[in-house]
C-alpha cells in the first residue's frame, strides 16, 4: 500500500468518524485517561495521592463489575457459539505468548532495571495486551465487526483466568500456592454469585434490587481485594454462574450493570489517569507494548480466522486492535497487590492504551465493497 | 427462606475473609464493608419491617451487633472507611427533604410551624439549662467550678442535648413515603432548631471560653455567624438553581449528575465552611420550587439512590456507637434521656396549643424529636477537641445518650407517623414506575 493510499485511508476513518461528532478521539480511553492525567498528582493535584487512596474501593468494585460484565456475555455466547468462544481464546491466547515472550526477550537481552520479576512483567504485560474493544464505529464491513465485537467481549476470559493466577505470583502478602489462591478465587466469586443470585431472584422492587446488585459487586470485589486476589476472576465465576443459575438473575443483573458500568468505567479510567508516574521502564516498556500488542493482535486474529473460517474474518485481528479497559483494569489490580513494583506496568498499559487507539485508526480494517 | 440463606452466606464469607483467611499485606477494607454493609443491613432492615419498625433501626442495630464492639465482623478500619460515605448522605437526604418542601402546600400552616418550633425550643432550652444547673455537681463532668463556669457549662450542655437530629428525621419521612402536616410539622421544627443550634451552640461556646478564661474570638463571629447560615443558603441554591438548567437542558444521566451534585456541595461546603445540610436543604428547594422538573424522574432518581446511602450511612453509625460509653455511665444517661424526652412532650404540647396545630400533629410531634445523630455527636467532638478535661466526660455523656437516642427515636417517630396515617402518602396520586417498585421503601 502506498503512502497516499495509507494517508487516504486515514483521512477516510478520520471522516467516517466525524460524520459521528468527535469519535476519533471519543473512545473512553482517550478522554478519560488524560483527564485523570491533569487532575492527578502530576499536574493540577485535584486528585491527591490521599483522594487515590479513598478511591481505592472504586477500582475494587470496577474490576468486579467487569468481571462480571465478562461473565455474563461469557456465558451467554460460549453455551451458544462454542467455535467462536474456543476462536476468541486461541487468538487472546497467542497474543499473551507474543507479548509476554517478545517483552520477556526484550527485558532479558537488554537488562532493563524492573521492579518486579521479568517473568511477572512479561505475563502481566502479555495478559494485558490479550483484552480487546471492537470499533464502536462504522469501520470495515459489518458482519465482520460484529463477529469482532463478540470475540472482543469473549477473549477477555483466558486473560482473566491467567491474570488471577498472576496476580496470586505478584502478591507481597503470605505465600499462597498458586493453584490454592486461583481456587480461592473462584470459589469465593461462586460463593458470593449464589448470594446475589439468592436475593435478586427474591428483591421486593427495583430500589431493593439495585442495592443487592450493587452489594453484590462491592461484596465480590472487596472480599477479593481483601486478600490480594482477583476481582477480575471472582467477578468472572459469578457472572457465569448467574447465566447458568435458575431463573433471570443475568438478564436483571445486567440491566442493573447497565446503570453503574458507565460511572464506574469513568472513574476507573480517570484514576488509571491520575497514577500515571512516568519511569524508566514505564517509558523504555510503552513503545514495545504496543507494537508487539499490535503484532500479536493480528497474528492471533490471523490464527483464529484459520481455526474459524466460518465464523471469523480474515482480518479480525484488524478490528480487535482498539485496546478496550480490561487491560488497564488488570494493571490497576497488579498496582493494588504490588503497589510500587507495578508503577511501571500502570504507565505502559495506559499510555499504551492511547497509543493502540491512536494506532487502530491507521490499521482499521478496509470496508468491502457493496 | 431465601433471605435468611442469603444473609447467612453473606454473613459467613465475610466472618471467613476477616478472621480465617490470611489477608493481604497492604489491607484494604472499604469495598468489603461496604458490600457486606449493603447487603446485610438491608437484610436486618426488611426484617425489621415485617415487625412494624423501622428499617433505619435495623441498619443501625446491625451496624451494632457487627460492629467493633460486639461481632467485629466490621473492624475498625472498617467502621472508619464506612464513614467516609456521611458527607456525602447527609447532602443526599437533606436534598431529598428539600424537594419534598413545597412552599405554596406549605404556606397556609408555614406560621404555625415557627411558632410551634420556637416554643418548644425556647420551653427546652429554659428548662434543660434550669435542671442542669441545679444538678451540676451530680452530672460528674467538672464539679469545682465557678458559678460563671457554671453557668456557661450547663448552657453548653443545654445546647448540645437539646438538639435533635434532622438527618434521622428526613430519613424516616423518605423511608416511610410520608406526607402530612405530622412530617411537615416535624421537619419544620428539626430545621429551625438546626439553624438555631448553629447560632446558640457559637454563642455559647465564646461564653465558655470567656468563662474559662480563654480568648474570646469575637472579631468575625457575627460575620462567620451569618456566612454558614446565609452563605450556606445561598451557595445551595446556586447549585440548586444550575442543576435546575441541566435537569432542564440536557436531563440525561441523572444518578450521576445527583452524585455530582451532592459530592460537590459536600466537599465544597466543607472547604468553605459552609454547612452542607442547610446548603442541599436549599438547592432541593430551589429545584422544587422554582424550577420543578417535569415528572417525578428525579425524584425517583434520589429516592432510588437514597436507599443504598441510608443502608450504608445508618450501619456506619451503628458500627461506631460507642457502647462502652453507655455501659460506663448508663444510669445517668438514661435519667437525662427520659428528662429530655418528657420536655420535649410538656414544650410540643405547649407550642401546639399556642399554634393552635390540631389533631394528631399537636400530640405525637414530639415523638419525631427524639432521635440525636451525627449533629449532636459533631458538637461534642468540638468540644472535648478544645476543652479535653472536662469535655472528654462530656462526650462520654453526649455518646451515650446519642447510642440510646438513636435506636429509641426512629421507633418512636414511626410509630407516630404510622398513628398520623401518613406513612405511604407521598406515592398516593404518583404514577407507578414498575410494579412493586417502591415496596422496598414502604413502611407498611
Amino acid at each position: 500500500m502506498t503512502l497516499r493510499e495509507r494517508l487516504e485511508r486515514v483521512t477516510w476513518v478520520f471522516r467516517t468518524r466525524a460524520a459521528l461528532g468527535v469519535r476519533p478521539l471519543a473512545a473512553p480511553v482517550m478522554i478519560f485517561i488524560p483527564l485523570g492525567v491533569l487532575l492527578g498528582p502530576q499536574a493540577a493535584a485535584v486528585l491527591s495521592p490521599t483522594a487515590l487512596a479513598h478511591l481505592d474501593i472504586v477500582i475494587s468494585i470496577a474490576l468486579a463489575t467487569l468481571g462480571v460484565v465478562v461473565g455474563i456475555a461469557a456465558g451467554r455466547e460460549a453455551g451458544a457459539a462454542m467455535r467462536l468462544f474456543i476462536a476468541s481464546t486461541v487468538e487472546a491466547c497467542v497474543t499473551m505468548i507474543v507479548v509476554a515472550g517478545a517483552v520477556g526477550i526484550l527485558l532479558q537481552t537488554w537488562q532493563v532495571p524492573v521492579a518486579m520479576p521479568v517473568l511477572l512483567v512479561s505475563l502481566a504485560l502479555g495478559i494485558c495486551a490479550a483484552a480487546s474493544a471492537a470499533y464502536s464505529v462504522d469501520v470495515g464491513d459489518p458482519h465482520a465487526r460484529q463477529v469482532a465485537a463478540r470475540v472482543a467481549d469473549l477473549d477477555d476470559v483466558a486473560p482473566i483466568l491467567l491474570g488471577g493466577m498472576v496476580l496470586a505470583i505478584a502478591g507481597s502478602g503470605p505465600a499462597r500456592e498458586v493453584g490454592e489462591a486461583t481456587w480461592l478465587t473462584i470459589g469465593l466469586g461462586l460463593s458470593l454469585g449464589v448470594t446475589g443470585w439468592l436475593l435478586v431472584e427474591g428483591a421486593a422492587g427495583g430500589a431493593e434490587r439495585g442495592v443487592f446488585v450493587l452489594g453484590s459487586l462491592a461484596l465480590l470485589g472487596g472480599a477479593t481485594a481483601y486478600l490480594g486476589l482477583s476481582p477480575l476472576l471472582a467477578g468472572l465465576a459469578a457472572g457465569i454462574l448467574w447465566v447458568v443459575a435458575p431463573g433471570r438473575c443475568d438478564v436483571i443483573v445486567a440491566r442493573e450493570l447497565r446503570k453503574v458500568q458507565h460511572p464506574l468505567i469513568v472513574l476507573l479510567l480517570v484514576i488509571a489517569g491520575a497514577s500515571l508516574e512516568p519511569t524508566t521502564a514505564g517509558i523504555w516498556l510503552l513503545a514495545p507494548y504496543v507494537i508487539f500488542r499490535c503484532a500479536g493482535k493480528i497474528v492471533g486474529g490471523w490464527t483464529a480466522a484459520r481455526m474459524a473460517p466460518a465464523v471469523a474474518p480474515s482480518d479480525l485481528g484488524a478490528y480487535l486492535i482498539p485496546p478496550g479497559v480490561i487491560g488497564i483494569a488488570f494493571a490497576l489490580n497488579v498496582a493494588q497487590v504490588a503497589p510500587d513494583a507495578a508503577t511501571s506496568l500502570v504507565f505502559a498499559v495506559s499510555a499504551g492504551a492511547i497509543a493502540s487507539e491512536a494506532l487502530a485508526i491507521v490499521v482499521a480494517p478496509a470496508r468491502q465493497a457493496a | 427462606m431465601r433471605r435468611i440463606a442469603a444473609l447467612t452466606l453473606t454473613v459467613g464469607v465475610t466472618w471467613l475473609v476477616v478472621t480465617r483467611l490470611p489477608a493481604d499485606a497492604v489491607q484494604r477494607p472499604a469495598a468489603l464493608a461496604l458490600g457486606f454493609t449493603l447487603i446485610a443491613a438491608a437484610l436486618a432492615g426488611a426484617l425489621l419491617e415485617r415487625i412494624h419498625l423501622p428499617r433505619v433501626t435495623g441498619y443501625l442495630l446491625f451496624g451494632m451487633l457487627c460492629g467493633p464492639y460486639l461481632a467485629n465482623i466490621i473492624t475498625r478500619p472498617m467502621a472508619r472507611d464506612l464513614q467516609l460515605i456521611n458527607g456525602l448522605a447527609v447532602v443526599l437526604i437533606a436534598f431529598i427533604a428539600g424537594l419534598e418542601m413545597n412552599i405554596r402546600r406549605l404556606r397556609p400552616r408555614l406560621r404555625a410551624m415557627m411558632q410551634l418550633g420556637g416554643i418548644t425550643m425556647l420551653v427546652l432550652y429554659v428548662a434543660l439549662f434550669s435542671v442542669f444547673w441545679a444538678a451540676w455537681p451530680y452530672l460528674g463532668i467538672a464539679q469545682e467550678v465557678s458559678s460563671v463556669q457554671r453557668v456557661a457549662l450547663a448552657a453548653l450542655l443545654t445546647t448540645v442535648i437539646a438538639s435533635f437530629s434532622p438527618t434521622v428525621t428526613i430519613a424516616l419521612i423518605a423511608e416511610s413515603r410520608a406526607r402530612g402536616p405530622l412530617s411537615e410539622l416535624t421537619l419544620a421544627v428539626v430545621v429551625l432548631a438546626d439553624l438555631l443550634l448553629i447560632l446558640v451552640f457559637t454563642l455559647m461556646m465564646q461564653f465558655v471560653r470567656f468563662a474559662f478564661g480563654g480568648g474570646v474570638r469575637d472579631v468575625g463571629l457575627f460575620i462567620g455567624l451569618s456566612w454558614e447560615i446565609f452563605g450556606s443558603f445561598a451557595f445551595g441554591a446556586a447549585i440548586g438553581a444550575v442543576f435546575a438548567f441541566y435537569l432542564r437542558s440536557i436531563g440525561r444521566e441523572l444518578p450521576i449528575a445527583l452524585l455530582t451534585l451532592c459530592a460537590v456541595t459536600a466537599g465544597l461546603g466543607e472547604i468553605l465552611h459552609l454547612e452542607p445540610l442547610l446548603a442541599a436543604l436549599a438547592a432541593g428547594l430551589v429545584v422544587e420550587n422554582i424550577a420543578p422538573p417535569k415528572g417525578d424522574m428525579l425524584k425517583d432518581a434520589a429516592e432510588r439512590g437514597a436507599l443504598p446511602v441510608l443502608v450504608v450511612f445508618f450501619a456506619a453509625a451503628g458500627a461506631s456507637l460507642q457502647l462502652d460509653a453507655l455501659a460506663l455511665i448508663g444510669w445517668v444517661a438514661v435519667g437525662i434521656s427520659l428528662l429530655r424526652a418528657g420536655l420535649i412532650w410538656v414544650a410540643t404540647r405547649l407550642g401546639a396549643r399556642y399554634a393552635q396545630v390540631g389533631p394528631p400533629a399537636d400530640r405525637l410531634v414530639w415523638m419525631g424529636l427524639i432521635s440525636q445523630a451525627g449533629v449532636t455527636l459533631g458538637l461534642v467532638l468540638i468540644v472535648a477537641g478544645e476543652f479535653p478535661d472536662w469535655g472528654g466526660r462530656m462526650q462520654t455523656l453526649i455518646v451515650a445518650l446519642i447510642a440510646i437516642h438513636q435506636i429509641a427515636g426512629p421507633v418512636m417517630f414511626k410509630a407516630a407517623l404510622v398513628q398520623a396515617r401518613e406513612v405511604g402518602r407521598l406515592d398516593e396520586g404518583r404514577s407507578p414506575l414498575e410494579e412493586g417498585e417502591w415496596s422496598a421503601l414502604h413502611a407498611d
